[in-house]
């Protein structure tokens, strides 16, 4: 009976989402106008079966994830690199500064028609702007994280005669880790974000904002459920692996 | 160690440090638009590609004249509005009940923080579908947009009060209206303020999303009808304003933040 | 005193004790523009094998003077030079071991001795085999892997110390080593450094707040004094090691440096 009890106490916040998917069940009933806009839960599993029969599911979701890693790797390469070099550059900083600050003002995706007219709308574009999402928020946490590197420790470097390229691997690059981490995490958001985000626009080639869009302009409510129910649960698993790989590698940290 | 200032040279010198003055961080972006015009005048690209920088000042000024401009600014900003309004003040009150009520957050936070993860972008289609194209689904995703950040941060920032800081107002038996504005309201205000920026600056980037896909005004739709028109100058005109707009917004508030916060240490 | 000696890495010492000259040495840095003299005609002769203690007010440049010695500063008027050769950078013939243990927080304790050894000639093996002695040396066997901020501040010393002692250097500096520790574990470091110096008899030199620190160490104490830092006093300490520190002649010697010290401080009354 006690453990009962414990699982019921324990369950009582999956209540409020029980009775709202109720809530929902109960509209989609009320005569076809609703059955329209809040489609029966059967209708949301009819459709999963078919998206995952067809193969359709998979395809989209493994387009999205593509790009997203592609993007992201390259959006965190060279905003690594820029923003360590605007951090330990003056000059670096004076030039490219300006520019990336009077960039970073424009939401990414109110530049797709501006990158559309020039680069086309194939998957190109796409990676472009994702990649682009993700350049943004790690350039600057990495300009944080160089930007603060405590000079003692590059005296111990000094002290063992180490070379430009050894203090920045023993020294600079650790000591900025934390900030560098953080700004993946970002990245990483921006990045998904961006990736579903371009294919609502330019809806060419496969993914889940595609999915979505097609089933939009085809009315079916359930698809597009589906689709954003992916969309939110990739996201917060990527965002959960991230996380704990940077708490892996941040394990020397003082948690206090 | 003792503490003085050394201006020694570092002989292994790996970080080189020029002394620029102000108005070095004008000359890149005055390169930039030299060099934009100097490549568009050689005709190297199309017209549609690349026009030079004097054809899209004309532009923006008959943009301007024509009041074409001021309207799809007006359009934006007021569904902005709008959404604003909603979405924070939602936010504000559920974010208090959040922080101040155990049963609302055992039955509502799990839901809340699940809902959270959801890209207000991958909502798009599904608000469309749900409220046609009309004015109203993109004032609600606005309001999705501000209303979990400024949530969040509301409920966070109560949270984050120091006990002690009620004790001391228990132990001058201080009312409650003094508890809420002298205590509870500055030491909470600046974090739920940094939400409502952030919630702000979402909901900016969602809105242009949206008016580029399913609108009949507004500036998002204003760019997307240039692209289709291949007007490019019109598009970079835009894109200008949205991020001049969004400038404006953000740092405006972080100024608000800096002066109403003058307390804070940073 | 424990007789866990290893004598053999004694043998294969690369670097010899070296000896340390240094004559007219000045130090002036700008503040606001206007130059400050930190030092001021320091003569100090070091030889190879001994233990100097440093002890002065604050605001005496003693810690400049040990920054000048393994190279962190350069500009400087008059001569260092260790062995005859002038010394204008950093090396790894000369250590340091800093008040705060400055032990790279992202590196295990093994990990952090070893970085002393980036640049030094050895096989791999041989720098395994000389970290995992000098951990046995500091007695933190059994904490290869931890980091720094698992470490007791007494512990991330050792380690400290012997980052700083495997590449056997010529010199070793010691700029307030053990003063951010507690008196417990600052009287256990001091018997452990008295041991390792009589080990390896590596020159020294040890700055301190510490009278009774300086005097249980040193061969020598140099006495500083402070605007502009210069030397004052000397006071040769001739008693064997190891020491005692409760000896009536190591008390009397305290008592006449103590006096040395306060003489001068009515001097520093203006100064934070």
């Amino acid at each position: 009976m006690n453990s009962l009890v414990h699982l019921l106490r324990r369950g009582r916040g999956l209540l409020l989402p029980m009775v709202l998917i109720g809530l929902w069940e109960i509209a989609s009933r009320q005569g076809t106008a609703q059955a329209y806009a809040f489609v029966p839960l059967e209708v949301i599993g009819q459709g999963l079966v078919e998206l995952i029969d067809s193969g359709a599911l998979l395809i989209s979701t493994l387009a999205s994830l593509q790009r997203t890693c592609i993007g992201l790797l390259l959006g965190v390469t060279l905003g690594i690199a820029v923003g360590a070099s605007m951090a330990m550059s003056t000059v670096v900083e004076r030039v490219i500064g300006p520019l990336y600050h009077m960039m970073r003002q424009v939401p990414i995706l109110g530049l797709i028609p501006l990158i559309a007219l020039w680069f086309g709308s194939g998957e190109g574009a796409k990676i472009l702007i994702v990649s682009l999402a993700a350049f943004y928020p790690m350039t600057l946490n990495t300009f944080e994280g160089f930007s603060h590197i405590e000079p003692r420790y590059r005296e111990v470097g000094r002290v063992f005669e180490f070379g430009p390229v050894q203090q920045l691997t023993q020294v600079l690059l650790p000591s900025a880790l934390p900030s560098i981490a953080n700004g993946a995490l970002h990245a990483l958001a921006f990045a998904w974000v961006s990736s579903v985000g371009v294919e609502l626009f330019l809806s060419t080639g496969a993914g889940l904002g595609n999915l979505m869009m097609n089933a939009e302009a085809g009315s079916r409510m359930e698809v597009v459920v589906i689709g954003v129910l992916c969309i939110g649960l990739l996201g917060y698993a990527m965002n959960q692996l991230f996380t704990r790989l940077s708490q892996h590698l941040l394990r020397w940290r003082d948690t206090r | 160690m003792s503490s003085l200032i050394s201006v020694a040279a570092q002989p292994r010198v790996f970080i080189r440090r020029v002394r620029p003055n102000r108005l070095s961080w004008f000359v890149s972006p005055l390169l930039v638009l030299l060099a934009w015009a100097l490549v568009a005048q050689s005709g190297r690209y199309s017209e549609q590609l690349l026009v030079p920088p004097a054809v899209v000042w004309d532009t923006f000024k008959d943009l301007l004249d024509s009041g074409e401009l001021l309207e799809h600014t007006r359009f934006s900003l007021s569904r902005l509005g709008l959404g604003f309004a909603l979405g924070a003040s939602g936010g504000l009150l559920f974010g208090i009940a959040l922080a101040l009520s155990k049963t609302v957050e055992v039955y509502c936070s799990p839901l809340f923080h699940t809902l959270r993860q959801i890209p207000s972008i991958a909502l798009i289609p599904m608000f469309i579908l749900a409220f046609g194209v009309e004015e109203t689904f993109k004032i609600l995703i606005v309001t999705k947009a501000v209303f979990f950040p400024v949530a969040l941060a509301t409920s966070e920032g109560i949270k984050a009060i120091p006990r002690n800081y009620f004790e001391v107002g228990r132990i001058y038996r201080l009312p409650l209206r003094h508890l809420i504005f002298d205590i509870a309201f500055p030491a909470a205000a600046p974090p739920i303020l940094t939400g409502i920026r952030i919630g702000l600056s979402r909901a900016w980037m969602v809105l242009v999303a949206a008016e580029l896909l399913a609108a009949n005004s507004g500036l998002g739709q204003m760019i997307e009808m240039a692209r289709q028109l291949m007007r490019i100058d019109i598009v970079m005109v835009g894109v200008v304003v949205i991020g001049l707009i969004g400038f404006v917004l953000d740092h405006g508030f972080r100024l608000l933040e800096k002066r109403l916060f003058r307390w804070k240490t940073r | 005193m424990n007789a866990s000696l290893k004598q053999h890495w004694l043998d294969q010492t690369t670097h010899l004790p070296g000896s340390l000259d240094i004559r007219g040495l000045g130090k002036q840095y700008a503040i606001e523009g206007k130059p400050l003299t930190v030092l001021q005609d320091i003569n100090l002769s070091v030889k190879p094998g001994e233990f100097v203690s440093i002890v002065g007010a604050s605001g005496c440049g003693k810690s400049s003077l040990l920054r000048l010695i393994v190279g962190l500063e350069a500009q400087y008027s008059g001569d260092i030079l260790l062995d005859g050769k002038r010394i204008d950078s950093t090396s790894l013939e000369r250590g340091i071991v800093f008040q705060d243990h400055r032990l790279f927080p992202w590196k295990t304790v093994e990990q952090n001795i070893a970085v002393a050894l980036k640049n030094h000639p050895l096989t791999k093996k041989e720098k395994t085999r000389l970290v995992a002695e000098h951990i046995q040396l500091v007695n933190l066997q059994g904490f290869e892997n931890a980091y720094p901020h698992q470490l007791s501040g007494g512990m991330a010393q050792r380690a400290a110390i012997a980052r700083a002692l495997i590449n056997k250097p010529k010199i070793l500096l010691l700029d307030e080593p053990f003063g951010a520790l507690d008196a417990l574990t600052r009287v256990h470091l001091q018997r452990e450094l008295q041991r390792l110096w009589v080990q390896q008899r590596s020159t020294m030199i040890m700055v301190t707040h510490d009278v009774e620190e300086a005097l249980y160490l040193g061969d020598r104490v140099i006495v500083m004094d402070a605007r502009p830092g210069r030397i004052k006093h000397e006071i040769h300490v001739n008693l064997p090691h190891p020491r005692e520190r409760h000896s009536p002649r190591l008390q009397k010697l305290k008592d006449e440096l103590l006096t040395e010290l306060v003489g001068s401080d009515h001097v520093e009354v203006a100064h934070v």
